[in-house]
């Protein structure tokens, strides 16, 4: 009898913990992790405080395939007087006077194969939260979906686009 | 070793090999924010059009560079383009393998001992200024030899030499067309080659000139041929001693003895002459030149049938609007002169000049010099006289004969400065090697014939250390007068460019990449007496010794100069689908008598020569007459014509044997027949019937909006094998290589099959069917191969298993299985179209009727909220076909170009009987 509980209890502490693991994996998996960049920009100030519109700095979004990342000249349209003495602020400024690009750390990328465009997602309503999750919250961005075919597919179905293999793939 | 010591070195192992799996792969991937905003009109991600100018041959064709992140990845015909209109050439497609060549020179270097070695431009420049004076100090001369230049660069560097005290050496071209043009100067006073108006003529008869492989301009007569077919009663004859892709093309070809062409020129230009209305524009004393002969004794020399010499004769007469052309190898023959002389006389007593033959448009060759220019250059050269010796954008090592000892006189110059692209046989000799960057990464302009002028821009910053041709002039400009260079070449072309074509002219250059200026028409007269006594004093010609070689000019290179590119060597070659290496073509006949059979090693030999090369058996080249490409032989020997100083483009007294060992050389085509299959059936039908009863567990396949179809004119199609090249460089379709071509392996989506009948060549350009009821979708176990709504065959790549079921199951040998994983050196990379993916290896590929263009459509159509328009975008193929041969749209609409075609009653598909309903419909028969 003592036996038998000693072992439920062992397979269990051992089963638990695997489950665990297995649950860390698939958070992770499924949202990944959220990556320091070379610049700390907080989303939680700029689209969550000030609520700028997405496409106030990734002003592609709308018109290309590609969202695109704000050049630096967007960045010093306001920080060349706002909280210029800051760490980051004067890191963002060194970067413009050099003439340096920012290499963000790419947090959402799709494989070579897959054909994506951000314009016709934003022309069909695709909210940018659908996707990309509440990114006035995050203080450093974060994959909140997995970017697999079935998640693609699933949506697709439900609001009717198209499912071709050849609409997505390249 | 001890347990404890194994076991702890495999948890070391395991463990590292864990940890170094881990971790994204997305985290290496960047996101960059760029400093400024784009340009205007640039959108990340969109791809948008640059107009510029072709420099791989002296033609000059209008291009857009399509550009995708910054950097061009596909080069279109300019629409609209005074020379070329819309099409693009073989090698006007592999321009950009030129510009992200591995092996490109990468900064100025100078020769240290037997090496090159790295210093900057400063010094390399400084270099050239001091030996420049020390040499005028020494009394010896400095020269300029370049290639053919035009318009702004060619005045900048008659000012820079004149500026410098250099000597600027006539222009040094394989192609100088010496002997067209030393005609028209003894008859007319016109020393230039003039631009043949095809487009205007209802009879077209070419001796000798290869107007579809290098003759000036061949995507321009490429075009204005299959104009003139489309537009009316056409008909066009051709006479050549061997046989080329121009001749296959030709309604009706003659097989004429090498250096006797001047012997039917002689008899038609006496027919011509008896009319009345040619004699009047002739002088008697200069018809009087001419041997007065009979049709019999024409066809007894030349060995064209005494009918057929007739019937040239007749048509040309009967015709209202006849054009004659002359040249290629028709003329750079010991009898040359004649030939061209009788032409021009031909052109001038049948009105066609200047309608059909414009000079007041002169091809631009006035300051290409002969081989004796370089004879003479090279006994120069010999005897120490030259100082600083630039060789700019020239290769005279590679192309000039070895007797002239070009390589070995360069050395007794005191300084010599190679200015170019590659390390060739030429720059590779020179003390100081200037870099030139590519003309995609240069500002400059081209005037490819008078009146018209041509925008070279940029479309990329330079990827190497290296400056444009005309900043390289300007550097010598500047450092020889110890100041600098004075401002940039662009700077120059703006203000120039405002001086020559005014404001308004200047903008349109920068905005379509070309000006055309309509000249006045300008008409010529005979000095008979002069010429007379010109041509008489010039004595009899020289006979060619027997059997000659014809050492013809190559559709896929050139002169040679596109020699290293590697897709031209991938492409087949048209007539044989020979892909790499060099073959000697011998006539059925030579081959039955000494037994040759394909890829038998021979001995080619003359007095002064010899070579060993593989044969391949040409149909349709005439016994007695051997043909080579002129890029095959490094340094031929070719002697100079004694009265025009022109280069003879024959090798004499050639013998042939064979070696007994066999060198495998890769011949693509499986067979030069159709085996009685009908492939390209005469006459056509479009069979509804079937052998047997459609049975099929499949859904019919439901297309709603879409079902792309091609339309392929086999009236247009010459075979010139553009429509391969944009494929390839579109599609990021790798190169094979030769060891895999000998397997049959190949990796070209779209081949051109050449049937040979009798005595004539057919082309069928055969690509993915894109058929309806598709054999290689049901036989894919892991549905990689589908059908999809818009009737497309698609192949997911990243599906694909490669079992390759379905390439088994094709019965059209155009699916293609990567069987390596295919490498891009740096920085051929950036060549890659980001469209479309790079295959891995084991995955199976093959056409998609360009999937990417028609996304891209959609997504633009889908903007404006309407369907795809019929013309709007086309395949890659359909855009560079410089005949306009393939049409490509929507069958579903009735009005569509394609469906039109395909209804129309000239349309057929291969394998009909197969019942694999493609969506390629093929054309043939009537007026294309």
């Amino acid at each position: 009898m003592k036996k038998t509980i000693v072992a439920i209890a062992a397979a269990g502490y051992f089963g638990l913990s695997v489950l665990a693991v297995a649950g860390l994996w698939f958070l992770w998996y499924r949202t990944g992790p959220a990556p320091a960049q070379p610049i700390a920009f907080p989303h939680t100030v700029h689209a969550g405080q000030l609520r700028l519109p997405c496409t106030h700095c990734h002003a592609f979004a709308g018109k290309s395939r590609s969202a695109g990342a704000p050049p630096l000249e967007t960045c010093m349209g306001c920080h060349k007087t706002i909280a210029v003495e800051r760490e980051e602020i004067r890191k963002l400024t060194r970067h413009y006077e050099e003439k340096r690009p920012v290499r963000w750390v790419r947090v959402y990328a799709l494989p070579d194969f897959v054909y994506f465009s951000h314009k016709r997602h934003v022309k069909a309503g695709v909210e940018c939260a659908m996707c990309h999750g509440d990114v006035a919250g995050m203080k450093r961005i974060r994959r909140v979906n997995e970017l697999v075919m079935g998640w693609c597919v699933s949506c697709h179905a439900v609001r009717g686009a198209s499912r071709d293999c050849a609409t997505c793939h390249k | 070793m001890k347990r404890r010591d194994f076991l702890w070195l495999l948890g070391v192992i395991s463990g590292s090999t864990v940890m170094s799996a881990c971790g994204s792969p997305n985290r290496s991937a960047k996101f960059t924010s760029f400093v400024l905003p784009p340009e205007e009109e640039a959108v990340p991600g969109e791809a948008r059009f640059l107009p510029s100018t072709c420099t791989e041959c002296p033609a000059g064709c209008g291009v857009q560079a399509r550009i995708r992140d910054g950097r061009p990845v596909k080069l279109e015909g300019n629409p609209g383009h005074p020379v070329n209109d819309r099409g693009l050439c073989v090698r006007g497609q592999s321009a950009l393998y030129r510009l992200y060549h591995p092996e490109r020179v990468r900064g100025p270097m100078v020769r240290d001992g037997g090496k090159h070695r790295p210093i900057p431009w400063e010094e390399a420049f400084s270099r050239v200024a001091v030996s420049l004076k020390s040499s005028r100090e020494k009394g010896r001369k400095n020269l300029f030899l370049s290639g053919r230049t035009t318009g702004s660069l060619s005045r900048l560097a008659d000012a820079a030499c004149k500026r410098l005290g250099i000597e600027r050496l006539p222009e040094y071209e394989v192609y100088s067309h010496t002997a067209v043009k030393e005609a028209n100067a003894l008859l007319f006073g016109e020393r230039d080659v003039p631009h043949y108006r095809i487009e205007k003529a209802d009879f077209l008869l070419t001796v000798g000139a290869d107007l579809i492989e290098t003759h000036i301009t061949p995507v321009a007569y490429a075009r204005k041929i299959s104009s003139a077919r489309a537009g009316g009663a056409f008909l066009w004859y051709h006479v050549e001693p061997h046989m080329s892709l121009t001749g296959g093309n030709a309604d009706r070809r003659f097989t004429v003895a090498p250096g006797r062409e001047r012997l039917l020129l002689s008899f038609l230009l006496r027919e011509v002459a008896a009319r009345k209305a040619g004699k009047s524009r002739l002088p008697d004393e200069l018809i009087a030149v001419f041997p007065r002969t009979t049709a019999e004794k024409v066809s007894a020399e030349t060995g064209i049938p005494r009918e057929a010499v007739k019937e040239i004769a007749d048509r040309f007469l009967a015709a209202e609007r006849p054009l004659l052309i002359a040249g290629g190898v028709g003329t750079e023959q010991p009898s040359g002169l004649e030939t061209a002389a009788a032409a021009a006389l031909i052109q001038h007593a049948s009105g066609a000049i200047p309608e059909r033959v414009d000079f007041a448009a002169g091809e631009n060759y006035r300051n290409v010099g002969t081989l004796r220019d370089m004879e003479k250059l090279s006994a120069r050269l010999g005897r120490g006289e030259a100082g600083v010796v630039f060789l700019f954008r020239t290769n005279p090592v590679f192309s000039l004969p070895p007797r002239l000892a070009f390589r070995e006189n360069l050395k007794k110059a005191e300084l010599t400065v190679g200015v170019g692209e590659f390390l060739d046989e030429t720059v590779r000799e020179a003390d100081v090697v200037l870099p030139l960057s590519h003309s995609l990464e240069s500002w400059g302009d081209v005037e490819p014939r008078s009146g018209v002028v041509s925008l070279l821009q940029p479309a990329l910053p330079p990827l190497h250390d290296t400056r444009s041709d005309g900043d390289v002039l300007l550097g010598f400009l500047g450092y020889s007068s110890g100041k600098g260079p004075d401002g940039s070449y662009r700077d120059l072309l703006s203000a120039a460019w405002g001086r020559w074509l005014g404001e308004a002219g200047k903008a349109r250059l920068l905005e379509k990449g070309y000006v055309e200026e309509t000249l006045p028409k300008r008409t010529v007269s005979v000095d008979g007496k002069r010429a007379a006594k010109v041509l008489r004093a010039a004595g009899p010609p020289e006979e060619l010794g027997k059997p000659v070689l014809v050492l013809a000019p190559s559709i896929r290179t050139f002169d040679g100069r596109s020699r290293n590119l590697s897709l031209l060597s991938e492409i087949p070659d048209p007539l044989t689908t020979i892909t790499y290496g060099s073959w000697i073509s011998v006539s059925g006949e030579t081959a039955a008598r000494a037994g040759f059979r394909d890829q038998d090693g021979a001995t080619v030999a003359s007095a002064d020569w010899k070579a060993v090369m593989p044969v391949k058996v040409q149909p349709g080249l005439p016994d007695g007459v051997f043909a080579i490409h002129r890029d095959a032989l490094s340094s031929p020997p070719v002697r100079t014509d004694r009265r025009t100083g022109g280069a003879v483009a024959y090798i004499e007294g050639v013998g042939i044997a064979k070696t007994g060992k066999r060198i495998g050389i890769p011949i693509l085509s499986g067979s030069f027949s159709q085996q009685g299959r009908g492939l390209i059936p005469d006459p056509v039908h479009l069979s509804e019937e079937r052998r047997h009863k459609r049975w099929t567990l499949y859904p019919e396949h439901d297309h709603k909006e879409y079902r792309w179809a091609l339309a392929v004119d086999l009236e247009r199609c010459n075979g010139c094998a553009a429509c391969v090249a944009a494929c390839h460089v579109e599609n990021n379709v790798p190169a094979a290589g030769p060891a895999d071509h000998l397997k049959g392996r190949e990796m070209s989506w779209l081949r051109i099959e050449p049937f040979y009948g009798k005595g004539e060549v057919e082309f069928l350009p055969m690509l993915c069917q894109q058929c309806h009821y598709a054999p290689c979708e049901s036989v894919c176990p892991v549905f990689a191969a589908y059908h999809n709504p818009e009737g497309l065959n698609v192949q997911v790549y990243n599906r694909c298993v490669g079992t390759r079921y379905c390439s088994n199951n094709c019965p059209y040998k155009v699916r293609r299985f990567n069987w390596w994983e295919h490498r891009w050196t740096k920085p051929a990379d950036l060549m890659l179209n980001p469209d479309v993916q790079a295959r891995g290896v084991g995955v199976m590929e093959k056409c998609t009727f360009c999937v990417q263009r028609i996304r891209a459509a959609k997504d633009k159509a889908r903007d404006e909220g309407r369907k795809v328009r019929d013309g709007e975008f086309t395949t890659a193929c359909a855009q560079s076909c410089p005949t306009g041969a393939l049409t490509f749209g929507n069958l579903l609409d009735e009005g569509s170009a394609v469906s039109r075609l395909a209804r129309s009653g000239r349309a057929y598909r291969v394998f009909e009987s197969l019942g694999t309903e493609p969506s390629v419909y093929y054309l043939r028969g009537g007026k294309p």
